[in-house]
Order: structure tokens, then C-alpha cells, then sequence
């Protein structure tokens, strides 16, 4: 997870709302090519998962893009995708062949944390009073998408694969 | 807010799906590629992306700049021919440790010291990836595989050094595992005025080492620039690049501070020196007929 070029003690709500749905967007992304990933590689319940959080990143995407453009129409984007790297996007290193549902959902649940840690340390930074409401509710957000991932979880079936433990990254020095 | 790049980096991704692994280290070379590209601001059709054989040589594949998947090892060749030919062409060249250090090895010198304006990225996963799983030169000691069963006893190339002490006027190092820092090498290799070399330590996570993973090079990565290395400092850099396989280092090693005239720039200007004491097209024949 990282950006590049965000200045967020100046940022705009319209370029929040932006950032946030180019985040939402890139985890849609994503997901459909881990999806496509496994499909190829024979692992379909896995896959399945992965799809199943294109049609949920996508909504989320939707319902902010829609808020954007209540508040600010066709006003021309001035953030790009190339200024975040793997916000709510599982990496790519996330997907194994053969992996299992629990597997997935784990890789997910990571992701949903990787996007609460986004929003959480930006906020500090944060000047602007309405970037700052709207980052403290996508934060909250990312609480609550956590507990529906934890859910299915619990419902789902067999074990995590051993290479997919939920363990601290190792910081880089 | 900074200005919109022109072209974004989804412009680059082909429609063609790519077949690694599932985790494979090449997914995050590939982005970092539409990254940098898309920071360069050159639209597909100015680009041709030349690879060997190998998981890692079907890159351009997956770009949507002109490619050619050309023989195991010949990647080199076939890109100094191409940009000798169209030298406004910004020529990448891609592939693996086994295709640029084993069956290509011999190329690598010589394209470095003819210094043609090329970015040379060669994905290290210190294995033979595509035929499943052999020795490759960037192998460590003791590392088995199918064609080392009781443990290599081979000591393992150091690309770094090799290209380095070959006169290479860029040389960096990065790893899917710090894609900011990659896509940034990336681009500062293209941007680089002649030969250009940038390994990327790329995870196999099919036939690699645990020690070799994404996860791993995340604990174990440090960046030069944070060491406070200075990339002029060419002694220095020799001396950074004799880690390489103990310490991850990433970032630039060596960027020649005065980059010379690259081989493309000096056959052109002597094409135009030659044109101007030329006998022209249509007098050519009579240099060959009596009286
Ligand atoms: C002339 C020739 N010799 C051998 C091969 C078989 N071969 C294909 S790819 C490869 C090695 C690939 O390793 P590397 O270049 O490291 O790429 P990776 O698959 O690891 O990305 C070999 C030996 C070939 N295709 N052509
Ligand atoms: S075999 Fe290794 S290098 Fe080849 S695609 Fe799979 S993970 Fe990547
Ligand atoms: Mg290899």
C-alpha cells in the first residue's frame, strides 16, 4: 500500500471523493484479475470469492461516484490512478493456485485493513473539514466490511491454506 | 494537485489475460511497467517491448506497445538491430536470469559497451521458471532443484557487479514487494540516456525459495537512497553490488553522471556527415559503367 504525488493537507472533497473512488476501482480491478487468475488455474471456489468482491467493490465505487457527481458533475478529475498503489487492492502476491476459500477471504480481510490503515493515518494530515468527515466515515466503512468478511469467515469451509497466515507484514527497514 | 498524466497506465494493459502463477513476481513487474510508461508520456505506437523465452519473456504481451517474443537468449540482439533501425522507437527489453545470464550472457557486454539507448529489465527469480524449476546462474549455492538434487555447487553470477564493471551507465535494483520504488527505477531507466540495466528480483512462487518472496523482500529490502547512497559515486556502487544475493538493495546503484553518445546518436550523425560527400541515388550507376 502506498501513494505518490497526494498532498493531503490540501486535498479538495472532490479530489477525495475521486481518490476514493480510484480506490474502490482498483480493488474492482484487481479482484476481477485474481479471479481470472484462479479461473485459469483451476481453482474455481476461490475464484467464485474473488468475483463475488468485484460485485461488492463495485457497488462501493458506484455509490461514491455518484455522490461526486451530486456535489461536483462533470467537473475534470485532477487525481489519477497512478497516485495509489494497492490501497483496498489485495496484492498480487495474495493469490496462490489451488488456494482455498478461507484463503481468499483472509487475503481479503487483509485488504479491508490495508484500506482502515489508508484512511486512518491520512487523517492526521486532513485539513479540510468535509475531507476530513468523509475520511472518518470511510474508515468506519472499512470497521464494517471487515465484520461482514469475519462472517463469512466463520461460514466458510475447510482450513487456510499454511502460506496464508494472518500474521503482521514485516516492515521494511 | 499535480497535472493528469496524458496517457494512464490502464492505456498500456493489452486485452491479452496473463497466464503466471497465481503470486507470480512478474504481475507486479508488468504494472510497475504500465506505471512508468504512462509517467513517460509515449503512447503504444512509439514503443516496442523486446523479450527472450521464459515465464518473464511473455511481458510484452501483455503491454499494448509492439512486441516480439523473440528466441531463449536473443532478446538483446534482436532490440539493438530495432533501434538502430528506428532510433525515435523507445525500445525496452525484457526477460530472465536464465535468458539474459545463461543462454544470452554473451550479449550482455557487448550491448553494454555499444551503448545504444536501450532499458534492459531482467527478471531474477534465481530459477528456470518456464521449464519447471532448474538451476539458473543467479541460483545460490546449495540450492536444490530438479537438476541440483544434492545441492548446487555452483557459486551463483552477480549481475550487478557483471553489468557494472561492463561500463553499464545506469544500473538499479527493485522488487514487487516496494512497487512505488520500482515503477520509479523503472521510469528513471527509460529516461536514462543509453544503456540501461534494472534487475528486479521477481518472486517465483512456484518453484522459488520461501526467502525469495514478496513477503520476505519486505522485511528484508533497504534502499540506497535511505543508506544515503549517492548514484554518481561509481566505486561505491561496485562496492554496494557485491551484497547482491545477501542484502536486498534497492533503488539506483550507478547513474553516469555524464552520459556519453550513445551508439543510435553517433551512427546517425555519421550517416548525416557521409550523406554530405555522398554521390546521389541517381548517380550511383554511372560509378559502374566504362568511359
Ligand atoms: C535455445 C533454447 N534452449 C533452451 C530452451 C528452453 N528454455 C525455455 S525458457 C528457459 C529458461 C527460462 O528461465 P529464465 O530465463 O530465468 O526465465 P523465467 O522462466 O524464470 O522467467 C529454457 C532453458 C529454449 N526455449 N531455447
Ligand atoms: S513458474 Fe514461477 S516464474 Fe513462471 S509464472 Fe509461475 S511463478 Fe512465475
Ligand atoms: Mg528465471
Amino acid at each position: 500500500m502506498a501513494t505518490q504525488g497526494i498532498n493531503f493537507q490540501n486535498l479538495s472533497l472532490k479530489d477525495a471523493l475521486d481518490l476514493a473512488v480510484l480506490i474502490e476501482e482498483e480493488a474492482r480491478d484487481r479482484y476481477l484479475e485474481l479471479a481470472e487468475q484462479l479461473e485459469t488455474h483451476h481453482t474455481p471456489e476461490a475464484a467464485v470469492f474473488f468475483r463475488k468482491m468485484v460485485r461488492v467493490e463495485e457497488i462501493h465505487r458506484s455509490q461514491l461516484d455518484k455522490r461526486r457527481h451530486e456535489l461536483f458533475g462533470d467537473m475534470p478529475m485532477t487525481v489519477t490512478r497512478a497516485m495509489i498503489f494497492d490501497i483496498e487492492a489485495p496484492e498480487y502476491d495474495e493469490a496462490r493456485a489451488d488456494m482455498s476459500v478461507q484463503a481468499a477471504l483472509q487475503a481479503s480481510m487483509r485488504s479491508e485493513k490495508k484500506a482502515h490503515d489508508f484512511f486512518a493515518r491520512a487523517l492526521p494530515e486532513v485539513r479540510d473539514e468535509a475531507v476530513k468527515a468523509l475520511f472518518s466515515e470511510l474508515r468506519d466503512e472499512e470497521l464494517e466490511h471487515q465484520r461482514w468478511v469475519q462472517l463469512e469467515l466463520d461460514r466458510a469451509p475447510g482450513e487456510p491454506n499454511p502460506a496464508f497466515d494472518d500474521s503482521d507484514e514485516p516492515v521494511a527497514l | 494537485m499535480t497535472a493528469l498524466a496524458t496517457l494512464p497506465p490502464a492505456q498500456f494493459k493489452s486485452e491479452l489475460k496473463p497466464i503466471w502463477c497465481p503470486g507470480c513476481g512478474d504481475y507486479g513487474v508488468v504494472q510497475a511497467i504500465y506505471r512508468a510508461l504512462s509517467a513517460i508520456g509515449r503512447p503504444p505506437h512509439e514503443i516496442a517491448f523486446i523479450s527472450g523465452i521464459g515465464c518473464s519473456s511473455r511481458i510484452p504481451g501483455y503491454t499494448t506497445a509492439y512486441g516480439f517474443n523473440t528466441v531463449h537468449g536473443r532478446a538483446l540482439p534482436i532490440a539493438q538491430g530495432l533501434k538502430l533501425a528506428n532510433p525515435d522507437l523507445l525500445v525496452l527489453v525484457a526477460g530472465g536470469d536464465g535468458d539474459g545470464f545463461s543462454i544470452g550472457g554473451g550479449h550482455v557486454p557487448h550491448a553494454i559497451r555499444r551503448n545504444l539507448d536501450l532499458t534492459y529489465i531482467v527478471m531474477d527469480n534465481q530459477v528456470y521458471g518456464l521449464t519447471k524449476g532448474q538451476l539458473s546462474p543467479t541460483s545460490p549455492k546449495g540450492l536444490k532443484t530438479v537438476t541440483s538434487a544434492y545441492g548446487s555447487l555452483e557459486s551463483p553470477i552477480n549481475p550487478l557487479l557483471q553489468v557494472l564493471s561492463c561500463g553499464a551507465g545506469f544500473v538499479a535494483q527493485s522488487t514487487p514487494a516496494d512497487m512505488p520504488g520500482l515503477a520509479a527505477v523503472i521510469e528513471e531507466a527509460i529516461r536514462y540516456p543509453g544503456f540501461s540495466f534494472v534487475n528486479v528480483q521477481s518472486p517465483c512462487v512456484t518453484f522459488g525459495e520461501e526467502d525469495q518472496q514478496v513477503k520476505a523482500h519486505k522485511g528484508r529490502m533497504q534502499s540506497l537512497a535511505s543508506k544515503g547512497h549517492d548514484p554518481a559515486d561509481y566505486l561505491k556502487a561496485l562496492e554496494l553490488a557485491t551484497h547482491y544475493g545477501v542484502e536486498l538493495y534497492t533503488g539506483v546503484f550507478y547513474r553516469n553522471p555524464n552520459p556519453p553518445a550513445t551508439y543510435d546518436a553517433q551512427v546517425r550523425e555519421r550517416q548525416a556527415e557521409l550523406q554530405k560527400t555522398a554521390v546521389p541515388r541517381e548517380r550511383i550507376l554511372e560509378m559502374f559503367q566504362k568511359g
